[in-house]
Order: structure tokens, then sequence, then C-alpha cells
């Protein structure tokens, strides 16, 4: 890294790369047919990569970036050369280790040590470079004795760990990764992490394809984001990022390749922790401390905007305090900038700790999707509110198809409930008492009698 | 060129694991394992003698002997010819996922049917000693360089065909018939001079001709081999792997996107 100050040392230089894909209409791979039918032998040229050029100087972390299909996996195969280019060149200076496919050449009858060797040959290690590694690669999967064991008596966990732990101790000087991070369980994917920190502190040029924003954040120095074939941004990864779900969002309305679309938008949601499922799975710590110190939480994009939420208990007056097992009424007022089809509409409710009382959806119950083209309101009626008293905050949803946010107002409103009752728990429980028919009421103690109702 | 060489030998290991893994693989759960080897060849050679000594009789002197020494050179090759030709195809995920020089391929898969072919020696030798013929030193001095330069003969042919194979996977099934055919265009159930005059010429552009009269003059005759001739499938030997080479490298950049 230091002496990228100086002069920086290019290790990956890509220039005007164009990469075409035939995508054949009837395709013949056998004499017979090329040669009865090689008119049939038509083809369209798809252009995966339209004239990218970027270099890399030694030491960087970079992230690459798009939506599914927008040639980022094609410009890493290049630059491992397991594609060549139509045009232009790629350079790449020293060893080149790729994380796109872990375990290779694995023998299931083989055991974990011998595998170690076949796998690490595969990059291009001699055999003294791996009897050097051979100890730091059994301790970094932790698989113990395990080593000894045919890898087919491995859970697919094992054997992951065991390819990834090669992997990563190849020493490579560029070091390429598609997708891997999820590997083994939470303990593992932390070590796999610090892991790559530490390879990258140690001067190793860095080039990883993921969906995961937030890993590429936390791992990469520059952030390419690359959209038909050529580069769109390129730059700090926050504002690469930013300027990528902005767009995305956008590309959204337009409805352009819409499955596509959302899925990749669901994925980007999912990662921010910002998914439909935050409804159902309670509030992240972040987001409990960030309620906890009053702030506001909401997000989406913004097509429909909630822009006022009234609450009424059942006498039908405005009211944030309500006792409880009264009914309660919301009601929720959104305008449109722009008409939407397929809305979903929600509603969550949180006690003030984060934990997720209740949360449900029109999808989620089996109602019709709405187009909204006006601004208007929706209202759900509780006829019996009845949980324990308390303060509780009621986010609601404007919802996109499989639940993309439009305005997801987690905070919206917070209510207090109260009770002459002191009962514990979290909801209180429709329920009556049936008393001891042969027992006696003890007068002495009558007031204290009285809490049971 | 010099670069792939050159990127090969640092990829050595690769080859070495790769040949490990085919030999050990080769004859796993079976009851005889790698006696196989040893078993197989003798089965053929056993097959052949009852047709050509019974049926088919000919005037040659110790005709197993005769037959042996040339077989077994033939089955190496052959194997690399029709296994050859599959061999990155056979492969193909480790080659869409990730990168190695390609060449490593049917190197190894030449150098194990390699290996498998000296193992083989092992009971060729016990034959030949059991059969009275006594070697020349300087004939079994001869005798590495004859498979050395079969060896590179065979490696540039299944370069070539395992690359046009992954265009063109009729390839796999007309090799069949062409090792077949190629069997019979090479002396080795028969004798050179059995060939009709006016087609020798033809007859001895077949690079395996000559290797087998080669073997043949160490192990059957006892003697050395001509050398004139030795000396034209050294050179055959390395224009093929030449040839391999260029046509291999070649093909290979669209190996990821054909396979």
């Amino acid at each position: 890294m230091s002496d990228v100050v100086e002069k920086p040392v290019v290790a990956i230089s890509v220039k005007d790369v164009t990469k075409k894909f035939k995508v054949y209409y009837d395709k013949g791979t056998s004499l017979k047919e090329r040669a009865l039918f090689w008119k049939r032998n038509r083809h369209e040229d798809r252009t995966v990569l339209n004239g990218i050029s970027l270099e890399i100087p030694q030491g960087q972390a970079v992230g690459l970036i798009g939506h599914n299909g927008c040639g980022k996996s094609t410009l890493l195969k290049l630059i491992t050369r397991i594609l060549y280019p139509d045009s232009g060149s790629v350079e790449v200076k020293g060893r080149v280790s790729s994380l796109l496919e872990l375990g290779a050449g694995f023998h299931p009858d083989l055991s974990g040590r011998e595998n170690i060797y076949t796998n690490a040959s595969i990059f291009g290690l001699s055999k003294e470079e791996i009897d050097r590694r051979l100890n730091d690669i059994i301790e970094f999967s932790e698989l113990g004795d395990f080593i000894d064991n045919p890898v087919r008596t491995y859970s697919s966990g094992m054997y992951m760990r065991l390819a990834f732990s090669v992997a990563i101790n190849v020493d490579a000087d560029v070091l390429l990764v598609d997708e891997i991070l999820a590997v083994g369980d939470t303990n593992f994917q932390t070590k796999c992490f610090s892991k790559m920190q530490e390879i990258k502190a140690s001067g190793t040029t860095i080039v990883i394809v993921s969906h995961s924003l937030s890993q590429i954040e936390q791992i990469c120095d520059r952030s390419i984001w690359i959209h038909g074939g050529v580069i769109k941004g390129d730059g700090a990864p926050v504002d690469v990022h930013n300027n990528y779900m902005e767009f995305m969002l956008k590309q959204r309305q337009n409805n352009v390749s819409l499955a596509q679309m959302t899925e990749e938008v669901m994925r980007l949601m999912k990662d921010k922790e910002n998914t439909t499922n935050a409804l159902k799975s309670g509030m992240t710590e972040e987001q409990r401390d960030s309620v906890q110190a009053g702030n506001d939480l909401r997000w989406g994009s913004k097509e429909i905007e909630i822009t006022k939420v009234t609450v009424t208990d059942g006498s039908g007056k405005e009211s944030k305090f309500i006792d409880v097992g009264d009914a309660i009424h919301f009601k929720v007022d959104y305008k449109v900038n722009t008409p939407m089809r397929d809305i979903v509409f929600g509603i969550g409710i949180y006690r003030k700790d984060g934990l997720n009382i209740y949360g449900t959806n029109t999808m989620l119950e089996g109602y019709d999707r709405y187009y909204v083209s006006e601004d208007g309101s929706y209202e759900i009626d509780m006829p019996e509110y009845c949980l324990i008293p308390g303060r509780y905050i009621v986010g609601f949803s404007i919802e996109y198809g499989q639940g993309i946010p439009v305005d997801y107002w987690k905070t919206a409103v917070e209510i207090e409930t109260f009770s002459k009752i002191a009962d514990v728990g979290t909801v209180r429980l429709k329920h009556t008492w049936v008393m001891p028919e042969n027992a006696q009421i003890d007068e002495a103690d009558d007031e204290d009698s009285g809490s049971e109702v | 060129m010099r670069h792939t060489i050159k990127e090969i030998y640092k990829y050595r290991e690769m080859i070495f694991s790769l040949v490990r893994k085919d030999l050990r693989g080769r004859y796993k759960g079976s009851v005889l394992g790698f006696l196989w080897t040893f078993i197989n060849p003798l089965l053929q050679l056993l097959v052949y003698n009852m047709v050509f000594s019974m049926i088919l009789r000919n005037n040659i002197e110790k005709f197993y002997l005769y037959l042996f020494v040339a077989l077994i050179p033939w089955m190496f090759f052959s194997a690399s010819l029709t296994g050859g030709a599959v061999s990155v195809i056979s492969q193909k995920d480790l080659i869409k996922k990730i990168y190695f020089p390609r060449e490593v391929i049917p190197i190894s898969y030449v150098t194990s049917c390699f290996v498998n072919m000296l193992l083989s020696f092992i009971v060729v030798i016990i034959v030949v000693v059991a059969s009275g013929v006594t070697p020349t030193i300087l004939g079994l001095l001869c005798l590495p360089i004859i498979m050395v330069v079969e060896y590179l003969l065979a490696m540039g042919i299944a370069m070539i065909v395992s690359a046009l194979t992954v265009y063109l996977r009729d390839l796999e099934h007309i090799l069949g018939i062409i090792s077949m055919a190629w069997m019979y265009a090479t002396p080795i159930c028969y004798s050179a001079d059995m060939c009709p005059e006016k087609y020798r010429f033809l007859f001895n552009l077949n690079p395996m001709t000559a290797i087998v009269g080669a073997y043949r003059a160490v192990l059957y005759e006892g003697g050395v081999p001509d050398l004139s001739t030795l000396l034209v499938s050294v050179a055959l030997g390395i224009v093929f792997l030449f040839v391999g080479f260029v046509v291999f490298g070649k093909l290979q950049k669209n190996f990821a996107e054909e396979l």
C-alpha cells in the first residue's frame, strides 16, 4: 500500500475491452448438423462489455457492482483469463487467485489433506509451496482431525470451509472474488471477512463482485458500477452506491425488465436490512438504538408518500392514549407523486425496545393489489387493542410488488396504552376466570382481591 | 509459446496431481485394482495371439512376442488419441470456473496413459526375457528415447484432437474408427514388408510405423533401431508437438464459451 503514494504500480490494466457472446438461434455442434444446416447457424452477437477501460493500482480493493447481466462477472472472467476479449487487452501482473469456484478438482474419495494438494495445485502452487502453507490451511479450515477423513464424509459446511481455506491461503498478488462470503456459519464468515481485511492490508490487489453493497463498502476503497457493458460510476463506494441505489429505484419506475429489477432491488433492500421482513422480524440493533434516540426511520422510493396518520380510540375521538382492550382505528393519508401498480399496504407494531409485536399487510392477507393513481387513504380498524400498558411505535408501509418499499415509515406514530390492571407480558389475551365454588371470599383481604377482574 | 511453456512448468504440480488422481481412480472399486494394469495387456495379447496363430495363421516366428512389443505401445497411443479427445470436455467444470493453462489437461491425460504404459512394460520385459530374446545394452538405452518420441507424438495429437472436439463433438466418435483404421495401417498384427510395394511410401508416412519398428528392433530382434528412421520419428514427434501447441493455443481461447 505504501508505494501507492509514490507511484502507483498498475496491477490490472483493462484497455478498451469489448466482449461479445454469440447467441445461436439453433446451434448445431455435431458435424452432421453443421454440414446439413449450415444456413441454420445464424446467431446474434450480444455485446456484454462495450469498450471498457480501467486501471487498478496494486494494493487497491475494488468492488464491481451492477444488476444481473450487466457484465461484471464477464469482466472478472476476462481478468482471470477464463474468457478472452474480442478486442482490447487485459493485463494482470503477478499470481492471480480466483475465488470464483471453490473446491475445484476436489475428489470425494481422497482425504481433506490430499485434496488440499490437488486444489492448491490448480492455483499453480508447487509442492513445496503447498507444504509450507498446509498447516495454515488446516488451521483456518477448523477441520481438526477430520482433515484425514475422505471429503465425501464432510458436511457441506466443512467442504466449503476447506475449499475457502485453500483459496484464501494461496498468497496471490491479485485476488478475484465472486460472491463467496456466504460460506459457513456466522463465525466462519466473520473469520473470512477479517482474513480478507488482512489480505488487503498485506498489499494484495482485490477485485470483488458482489450484490452486497455493504460488504463492498467494508472491504473496498473503490467501487466500479457497470451498466450495459460500460462503466457508469467509478469512485468511493459510498458515493457510487448511492447513485446506484437511486438509479435502480428509478429504473423500476420505468418498468424496464421488471422481473429482473424486482429481484435486484429486493436484494439491495435485504442487504440494507430494509426488506419487508423488517415488518415481521422486529428491528435491528441499529434501528432500535435509533428509535430509542427518537430518530425517524423511513425509507422508500417515494412515488407515493404517507402524509398523515390519524389515530382514534373507541369513542371516535382522536387520541394516542388507548385504554387496553378499547378499539383503535388508524387512518393513513397518502399523496401520489407517480401513479403505481401492484401496491400493498401494511402496518407494523413495535414495543419501544424494538420487539415486533405484530405486522401484516394486504398481500399477506390475500387482498387484491391496487393501482394507485390519486391521493387517498387506507384505514385499519382493531376492535380490541389489547397490548398491555406501555409505549408502542406503529409503522405503516406502502410497498410495491414483492415488498419493494415505496414509503416505509417504521416510526409513524407512538401510542401509549394504559390500564388500571398491572398485568405482565406483551398482549392481554382475552380471558375469564372461574373461581373455586367451595371457597369463601376472604373478607380480611378484600381490597387485594379487587385486582382480579 | 515460451510464456506458455513457462506457465505450464509453474503448474507442474497440477499435472502431477491430475495424473496421480487418474491412476488411482482408474481401477477404483474393482477387486483386482491396480493389477488390471498388468492383466489387461496380457489378456489382449491372448486374444490377438489366438486369432493370429490359430485362425489367421502367418509364418512369423514367436508371433506372440512380435505382437506384444508393438501392441503395448500402440495401446498407449490409441488411448491418447481417443481418450485425449474428450479430456478437455470432461474437465469442463474446471475450465469454466477457474484459470490455469489449459494445456495442462491433455498433457496430464497423456502422461497418465504414458505412466500406465511404463508399468505395462514390466510385463513386456518379463515376456521378452521369458521368450529367450536378449536385448542389447545399446538397444535398451535406445528404448527410453523411443518412448519419449512416442510420448511427444501422442501429446501433440492429443492436443489437436482435444481442442477440436470441443468445437466438434462428433470427432469423439469418428476417432474410434480412425483409431481402428490407424491400427491396421500400422504393422502391429503383421510385418511391414507385407505391405504392397506401391503403397510403401504412404505406409511409411505413418509416424507410428517407425516407432513400432523401433520397439521391435530392440525387444524382438534384440538389436538397435535404424538410426535414420529413429531420427525421422524424433523430428516428427517434435513437429506434431509444436503443431499441437499452436493449434491448442489458438482454439483454447473460446473453450469457456463453447463448453
